[in-house]
């Protein structure tokens, strides 16, 4: 086992992504502390999925270097990567349809002797809704339900670090200030770390504290902290904005 | 600025003809019936083989089984013979050609609305269907015992009678020169512009379509140009053996057809004629085998 | 400037997701057109039902005055409707001489000549080739296709839509997962096809986008929020409010 006192629970290095030969990622460098909660904020198009999907082994990536907690999975099998403690929480969802709120949870579930780790009924106290579902089939649920099924099956396996792929897409404001907003908060505190892909700057912007602007092909137009760019709207109007 | 004509490289003019007068001459050379019998049966297959690689190595469909072309060709070319005229070899071969191609048709127009996987699951589900219509129809085909008793025809050029359908060496020349006049047809169909349309659909049907080809109208040529020389070779098969069942016409026939392309080399149009010629050695080959293993336990 | 294509309250339902939504464009001649949007706007969507890839849920798409809605895809190419793909979409097994002679030929005619070889139809070969000198693809002819760099691969498929001759090219993300360098090489050539025709593009790269289009259509969630030259579009309060959230 490698040492886990490193502080960079994710590291990328000169990232090269393709879809067959079509180079998607032209060389992306970025990092994610320990604790931390970072973003990538970007239009859609840009590469913000792909970078996902590298970090997952679901794309693998062509050139460039991945760690996870010190070690080197960029050539892994997707399996073995999410078993070393990644939680992902997909911008489809992909909710199992003809199966239950409590089965999706069930079938994620990685215990731990934590005493403050995720379990059933910490999640249901969270998410009081996803409690008084849960026997209904969860593709049945609406979009925000889905949504908190999707974290809620991600936190289920304990993971060291959650990358959520546009948590607030498609969601009413409503919803995404209220409910996702908190718990991706609350599961910072709790000692989380978060990797969060969005085009919805504005929940990014309370959620994470470091954020990288992506612009077209994967390149890093800049790096800025929460106040920055609170303070300079033009950096985000540079990089979201047309 | 032109393109060089990659066909007429010497050489391989040389060789062809080679091989043509090896072929022609084979039976006054060997002249061991069986043997004369053996390479004529090659030669059929190999020309059903080239129509099966038609559609698969330059389409790019599936069927798998094609020979149900050839025993729709061979019922019909044999049913002619026996209820309209024993003597007129033309007209039957041309007879069958004609009503095979407008089997065909329907079938192939139903199929080419689909492609991959369903064309070739459509393509059982019709060649069995066909299978089993000519084995119930005992009326018509005779059903399991099949069609006996077909006449042999005079092979006739204008006017002039050149051997009889019943002679093997007759029979083997008749069919070495149909299938060598199919298979010039089919060379040269192939690199026409219309072969180039195929090659465009069996590359990439989306993009085949998007250039403002009508893929399934192209497909539905392919497919009756394939079956109907399936059914050359169906008439040239019931001309030599005087004899057609439904064993011709099952699945399992078909799984050899499809061998054959695949042995051979699909896309090359000869490749599969050698398929053919490699298979039915085998199968000649281990029967005689197995008879001589009979003979001495 | 006259109107080469237009949709009219055109829809697009999948299940339950409106993905086209009651949307109305006009496509004039000789205009670079850009289509950009958020994410799921339609933008993909919106050019596959007018080439007849898709089928329109309601609406109609009009070609000059005849209307060609729903009418299949290889028969909106003889009316000089062509388009490229997202995704590279070329026949790779063929040399890049073949994938626009076949292209031409399905154009101009030949397609049921059966006798005669295809190098033989003369008109065919000469069009093929001011197509790949025009986009200095000459020297590669004989390349097999499914051998070519990436950017190439891109530059062939345009190249096969040339063929078509169309009236309007529909070009569904033309620079994705190139290099800078065949970016600027092939923006420069999409912005001279209007010279001739009208071009309508589908873009994540804004650089390309802002740099060439003559005109913008915004898309947001199926709907049309937003027309006009770039310089519009860019300070235009409903475009970024969807492109950077609400308040």
């Amino acid at each position: 086992m490698h040492d886990s006192g490193t502080n960079r629970i994710l590291e990328i290095e000169d990232l090269h992504a393709y879809y067959g030969r079509s180079h998607v990622i032209q060389g992306l460098s970025m990092d994610v502390a320990r604790l931390e909660a970072v973003s990538i904020l970007g239009r859609n198009g840009v590469g913000k999925t792909t970078t996902l999907r590298s970090i997952l082994g679901l794309n693998p990536p062509r050139k460039g270097r991945i760690q996870i907690n010190g070690e080197d999975t960029t050539r892994w099998p997707t399996h073995r990567i999410v078993r070393k403690g990644i939680g992902y929480v997909p911008a489809e969802r992909y909710i199992f349809p003809g199966v239950s709120v409590e089965e999706n949870l069930r079938l994620a579930a990685k215990p731990s002797a934590d005493n403050d780790a995720w379990n059933m009924e910490k999640v249901y106290n969270h998410f009081p809704i996803l409690r008084a579902r849960n026997r209904q089939d969860g593709s049945t649920l609406s979009g925000g339900e889905q949504q908190m099924l999707a974290i809620g099956r991600a936190l289920m396996g304990n993971p060291i670090i959650m990358l959520l792929d546009e948590p607030s897409q498609g969601l009413a404001p409503l919803l995404v200030y209220e409910v996702i907003q908190p718990i991706l908060l609350f599961c910072i505190q709790s000692g989380l770390t978060l990797l969060l892909v969005e085009q919805n700057h504005r929940m990014a912007l309370k959620v994470a504290s470091r954020h990288y602007l992506m612009d077209i092909k994967g390149k890093v137009g800049q790096i800025a902290t929460s106040e920055e760019l609170m303070a300079d709207s033009e950096i985000i109007k540079k990089h979201l904005a047309v | 600025m032109g393109i060089e004509r990659r066909n007429t490289h010497p050489i391989r003019i040389v060789a062809l003809l080679i091989l043509v007068a090896c072929l022609a001459l084979f039976p006054f050379v060997v002249t061991n019936r069986f043997y004369i019998s053996l390479v004529n049966e090659m030669l059929i297959y190999g020309l059903l083989a080239m129509s099966l690689d038609v559609l698969l190595g330059y389409t790019g469909l599936l069927s798998f089984m094609h020979n149900a072309y050839l025993g729709i060709g061979a019922y019909v070319v044999g049913l002619f013979l026996i209820h309209v005229s024993p003597s007129s070899l033309w007209l039957a071969i041309l007879t069958g050609m004609v009503v095979t191609s407008l089997i065909s048709l329907p079938v192939g127009w139903v199929q080419v609305r689909t492609g991959g996987l369903a064309f070739a699951l459509l393509t059982l589900a019709f060649g069995m269907m066909f299978y089993t219509i000519v084995w119930k129809w005992y009326d018509l085909t005779g059903g399991d015992d099949g069609l006996m008793g077909v006449p042999h025809p005079d092979i006739h050029l204008a006017g002039i009678v050149l051997g009889n359908s019943g002679n093997p060496t007759a029979m083997y020349l008749l069919t070495l020169c149909l299938v060598l006049i199919c298979f010039f047809l089919t060379w040269r169909i192939i690199r026409s512009p219309f072969g180039a349309v195929l090659e465009a659909i069996r590359e990439n049907e989306e993009r085949a379509s998007f250039v403002g080809i009508n893929v399934r109208r192209y497909k539905l040529y392919g497919w009756m140009y394939a079956c109907m020389l399936g059914s050359v070779s169906g008439a040239l098969f019931i001309l030599y053996r005087g004899y057609i069942g439904p064993t011709t016409m099952s699945a399992f026939a078909g799984a050899g057809v499809l061998m054959m392309v695949l042995v051979g080399g699909m896309g090359s149009l000869w490749g599969p004629i050698v398929g053919a010629g490699i298979f039915i050695f085998i199968q000649d080959y281990i029967s005689t085998m197995t008879e001589h293993w009979e003979l001495f336990v | 400037m006259t109107t080469i294509l237009s949709t009219k309250g055109l829809h697009k339902h999948f299940g339950g997701v409106l993905a086209v939504n009651d949307v109305d464009v006009e496509f004039q001649s000789n205009c670079l057109r850009s289509i950009i949007g958020p994410n799921g706007a339609g933008k993909t969507t919106f050019i596959n039902v007018i080439t007849g890839k898709l089928s329109a849920s309601s609406g109609a798409v009009l070609f000059g005055e005849q209307d060609i809605t729903n009418r299949p895809g290889h028969r909106l190419v003889r009316l000089g409707i062509c388009r490229t793909f997202q995704i590279t979409s070329i026949f790779m097994g063929l040399t890049v001489f073949e994938n626009v002679r076949i292209a031409t030929q399905s154009r101009l005619g030949g397609s049921l000549r059966i006798f005669s070889a295809k190098e033989s139809l003369k008109a065919v070969n000469r069009k093929t080739w001011k197509i790949l000198d025009r986009l200095g693809m000459e020297t590669k002819a004989d390349v097999p296709s499914n051998n070519l760099a990436h950017g190439d691969q891109r530059l062939l498929e345009v190249a096969m839509a040339l063929a078509g001759n169309p009236k309007i090219l529909f070009l569904d993300e033309p620079t994705a997962g190139m290099s800078p360098a065949e970016t600027e090489h092939i923006a420069k050539l999409i912005k001279g096809l209007t010279d001739t025709i009208a071009v309508v593009l589908v873009e994540h790269d804004m650089d390309v986008v802002m740099s060439i289009s003559d005109e913008i259509t915004v898309l947001n969630q199926g709907s049309v929020i937003a027309e006009g030259p770039p310089r519009e579009i860019q300070n235009n309060d409903l475009v970024k409010e969807a492109y950077l959230g609400h308040a």
